[in-house]
């Protein structure tokens, strides 16, 4: 088994360089003073007291943390039974259907997001589709809805591919046991199925909330610019407010909360696992 | 079939690298210049459909062009220190960069076609003498409004105080940019946009947060262009150029620049110190600047040109019916963005807050 | 009370297909339109599409984007697999270090992984163009894979490989023949997702990317400026090429089994 461990070896030291030197310039800037110039370096910590002192930045971080939780709540409810649907389908299907369901995340995100846009535009499809029943214009887009609807149809497929997986090798025998001893399909799925496709759901809820944390194309295009996320105002701080310092603090801020509730969601999953080791 | 794969994509590159080649030069770009390619880095869609494939043809050089959507990313990637022979900022971003010495001083009798720049470009506060900068597109900002359901007279009369008109609450659409919507509601409370005076940005601060909470805008970016097209809202800050397009494909939109001034801008062609073949960057500029050249880009784009003679026959032909083409000329309330640390932070951060409400 | 339930979940699985393929219909729609408009339809056209394929650099950027994600996600897949095999044997600090570490580029807003990596190739003074894009592409893409791959890793049998072991197998066969089909949806999955990251990403590569070099997201996204609906012509583009790639990928199988059963 030995020998097994030195194939992690490589990695560990490109990760050393991709990864972390990367990493290390960011948290270098959040540390000094604004101007971009990293041989005037004046330790400060004005970036991260600037975020702090100011209510408004608080409310975005919220606001971010809010649709992103939304989001990933969303994602679970639907994307579990879905994988839940095509691991138990035929054989054959199973494949086309995950297939079908990655298919459109290949198409690039901007223009779907666009084609939501122009679907529910108050002049746009559904719009039109629902004035031939006579029902007026029903303002969509610049709403939570829009927002939230446009960032499940982007992460979803993620949190499904995860927990397919998870569900997919699965020994049927622990659930053909549970069933001769007794248990009824409710119990099955509660008690096995469930906990044992955690690991999946567990990386499901990562591959979503990380991400939907820190976007902000779709908010902005669906929401409209006043739809304001962290990831808005840390773009901006990159780009526009050309304070990369301020830029890189909030990042980190960003980066703490996330490692912190990360934390936790690894604690729900260990707890499984030590229970299955006793077994 | 290991060996279809390297061979397919070779030759695709090929097809697809080729449909431009085509040299037909006299003379050898790389005696004349040092060198046959030209790194270009300008706006997206900001070129004529054949401009690109002329020089290349007439002059047997490649042209490898790279986009940016704001000034910001130009910025941000010049820093960097990626190498461009000709890049296509706005005038602000031109003052910083000149401040900065990161463009160089340009050799005027490799570029004889700068006669052919029309008065309204001359002399602008940024670079009064051209010394840097070459003036490619020109514009004002201003507003977009239907005909049928906002009376011109009303529009006359309130300027930009019609974005704060409660009638037509929940039916407007506000530029995303902190630069634009200061610079509008300073200029309708009678101020400079360039203003540095604390009580004048807190007056504007204050419009703006009115501006919010009564009237529901819709802050937006290009969008606002197919949007404006299809009527979808009544009144709209727009850009000239863009303007131009709208009312092209929409009768009902018409375009006014309010009494009280607005912002003229203009983005020209400079060429970074760093750039690695200058001689045939000068060359290029000389030639956007052609009648055919300038022509084409005008047209395609339809934002107003800085040739004096395209710009005249545009406005007396294609669009004369067109408001928005024809920027304004010498009106003195109407001034050019200035470049400033301190308020691009200052701005920066009230319009988040005006937004975050 | 069985109907019932196979009739839900397919009406279930009907709505999600719906909803999934909204948006992919529309732009396909969409990019036959005579006009520019996203909400009329004003009539059938082609005009989009002469726009895009008379333009040279959109063409380009396709075939870029293929190549870098396609090889991307093969490296990034063998890359990751074999690290995170390598990781479940290992001590746990050192791979819960790797884990913490490997979260970064993922939790990063990409505009913090662009700026970083920008500034880290500027530091170097590596010169931007296809061999950076690939590196950064790599660089975010075996995260995604590990995190992927270490779950299946965690809900396997470890005794299996052992038991191969004993019985005289090479640790490359219980490798290959015992751990890896076991872990095969992992794997596959954490490939489909390199892929599509890597297809998509914008802000990463334009910040990296140099020397006319550019891809699908990249240009679309300079090129949203007047909502050019050639962008829904390359789109529809791309789908047609994936589902051409997609149906070869599967057709040959089948061929191959026919020919087969001829032979015999």
């Amino acid at each position: 088994m030995n020998q097994f461990k030195r194939m992690a070896y490589p990695y560990v030291a490109w990760i050393a360089v991709m990864i972390l030197a990367p990493m290390l310039m960011i948290v270098m800037y959040a540390f000094i003073e604004k101007g971009n110039d990293v041989t005037t370096f004046r330790f400060t910590i004005s970036n991260f007291t600037k975020f702090f002192s100011d209510k408004v930045y608080i409310d975005v971080l919220y606001r971010s943390l809010y649709v992103a939780i939304l989001t990933t709540i969303i994602c679970l409810l639907i994307g579990y039974p879905t994988a839940y649907i095509i691991s138990r389908a035929k054989p054959k299907h199973r494949t086309w259907l995950v297939l079908m369901i990655t298919f459109p995340t290949w198409i690039n995100m901007l223009v779907r997001t666009y084609a939501w846009l122009g679907i529910l535009q108050d002049n746009g499809i559904v719009n039109t589709i629902l004035g031939l029943f006579g029902i007026g214009t029903v303002k969509i887009i610049y709403t939570n809805f829009a927002v939230i609807l446009g960032m499940v149809y982007n992460f979803v497929p993620f949190m499904i591919l995860q927990i397919y997986s998870s569900l997919e090798k699965m020994d049927k025998s622990y659930i053909e046991a549970a069933s001769d001893l007794g248990a009824n399909k409710y119990q099955c799925f509660w008690r096995i199925t469930f906990p044992m496709s955690l690991p999946g759901v567990i990386s499901g809820i990562t591959l979503v909330f990380l991400p939907a944390v820190s976007s902000f194309f779709i908010p902005k295009l669906l929401g409209g610019g006043q739809y304001v996320l962290i990831g808005n105002v840390i773009e901006t701080q990159f780009l526009t407010a050309g304070n990369w310092s301020f830029g890189s603090a909030i990042s980190l801020i960003m980066a703490i909360i996330i490692m912190i509730s990360l934390y936790i969601t690894r604690k729900l999953d260990t707890d499984p696992a030590a229970a299955k080791g006793g077994a | 079939m290991k060996k279809i794969l390297p061979i397919a994509l070779s030759a695709l590159l090929l097809m697809t690298g080729c449909s431009g080649g085509g040299k037909t030069a006299t003379e050898d770009p790389i005696e004349k210049y040092g060198s046959d390619k030209l790194k270009l880095f300008t706006w997206g869609e900001y070129l004529g459909e054949n401009v690109i494939s002329n020089f290349e043809k007439e002059y047997g050089v490649d042209v490898i062009v790279e986009y940016f959507d704001s000034n910001e990313m130009m910025y941000t990637k010049l820093q960097a220190g990626d190498a461009y022979d000709v890049i296509v900022p706005s005038d602000y971003m031109i003052q910083r960069l000149i401040s900065e010495g990161s463009l160089q001083e340009l050799d005027k009798s490799l570029i004889p076609n700068m006669d052919n720049l029309t008065d309204g470009v001359k002399n602008l506060a940024f670079d009064p003498d051209n010394t840097y900068s070459v003036p490619y597109f020109w514009g004002s900002v201003g507003i977009v409004y239907n005909k049928n359901n906002v009376p011109k007279d009303l529009i006359e009369e309130k300027g930009f105080e019609i974005l704060r008109d409660t009638d037509y609450a929940g039916d407007i659409y506000m530029y995303d940019s902190e630069r634009d919507s200061f610079m509008v509601a300073l200029k309708a409370l009678g101020y400079s946009m360039n203003t540095t005076d604390d009580a004048e940005i807190e007056e504007a601060y204050q419009w703006l947060l009115d501006l919010n909470s009564t009237m529901n805008p819709a802050y937006v970016t290009d969008e606002v262009i197919d949007n404006m097209m299809n009527g979808t809202k009544d009144i709209a800050v727009v850009y000239s150029g863009d303007a131009t397009v709208i009312l092209d494909e929409n009768e009902d939109m018409d375009f006014f620049m309010p009494s009280e001034g607005t912002n003229i801008w203009c983005d020209s062609m400079c060429i970074p110190t760093n750039a690695e073949n200058p001689l045939l960057a000068h060359e290029f500029i000389n030639y956007i600047l052609t009648y055919d050249a300038s022509y084409d880009n005008s047209i395609t784009v339809g934002y107003a040109s800085t040739n004096d003679e395209v710009l005249n026959e545009i406005a007396e032909n294609e669009y004369a019916e067109n408001a928005a083409y024809l920027p304004r000329d010498g009106y003195d309330k109407d001034e050019v963005f200035e470049d400033n640390e301190t308020m691009r932070q200052k701005l920066s951060q009230l319009w988040l807050k005006v937004k975050a409400q | 009370m069985k109907e019932k339930k196979k009739i839900g979940s397919k009406i279930f699985m009907a709505l999600m297909m719906i909803f999934f393929y909204a948006p992919i219909v529309y732009i396909i729609i969409f990019s036959f339109n005579s006009s520019r408009s996203l909400t009329h339809l004003d009539g059938f056209s082609l005009r989009w599409y002469e726009k895009m394929f008379s333009d040279r650099t959109m063409m380009q950027s396709i075939v870029y984007t293929i190549v870098i994600a396609v090889l991307a996600t093969i490296i990034s897949t063998i890359v990751g697999t074999i690290t995170s095999i390598g990781l479940s044997k290992s001590k746990p600090i050192l791979k819960k270090t790797v884990e913490q570490i490997n979260n970064l580029p993922i939790m990063n807003p990409e505009i913090v992984t662009a700026i970083g990596l920008l500034m880290f190739f500027s530091a170097l003074g590596a010169k931007k163009g296809f061999v950076t894009l690939l590196l950064a592409h790599i660089m975010f893409c075996i995260p995604y894979v590990m995190l992927s791959v270490m779950p299946k890793l965690r809900s396997l049998d470890a005794n299996l490989a052992d038991a191969a072991m004993d019985l005289g197998a090479t640790p490359f066969q219980a490798l290959t023949k015992v751990i890896v089909p076991q872990i095969m949806p992992g794997i596959v999955s954490g490939a489909l997702i390199a892929f599509t990251m890597s297809f998509d990403d914008f802000i990463i590569s334009y910040f990296v990317t140099g020397n006319g070099v550019s891809n699908i997201s990249i240009l679309v996204y300079t090129m949203s400026k007047r909502v050019n609906p050639s962008i829904n012509a390359l789109s529809t583009l791309v789908i047609f090429i994936i589902t051409v790639a997609l149906i070869i990928v599967n057709v040959i199988p089948i061929i191959k089994q026919k020919k087969e059963k001829r032979t015999r």
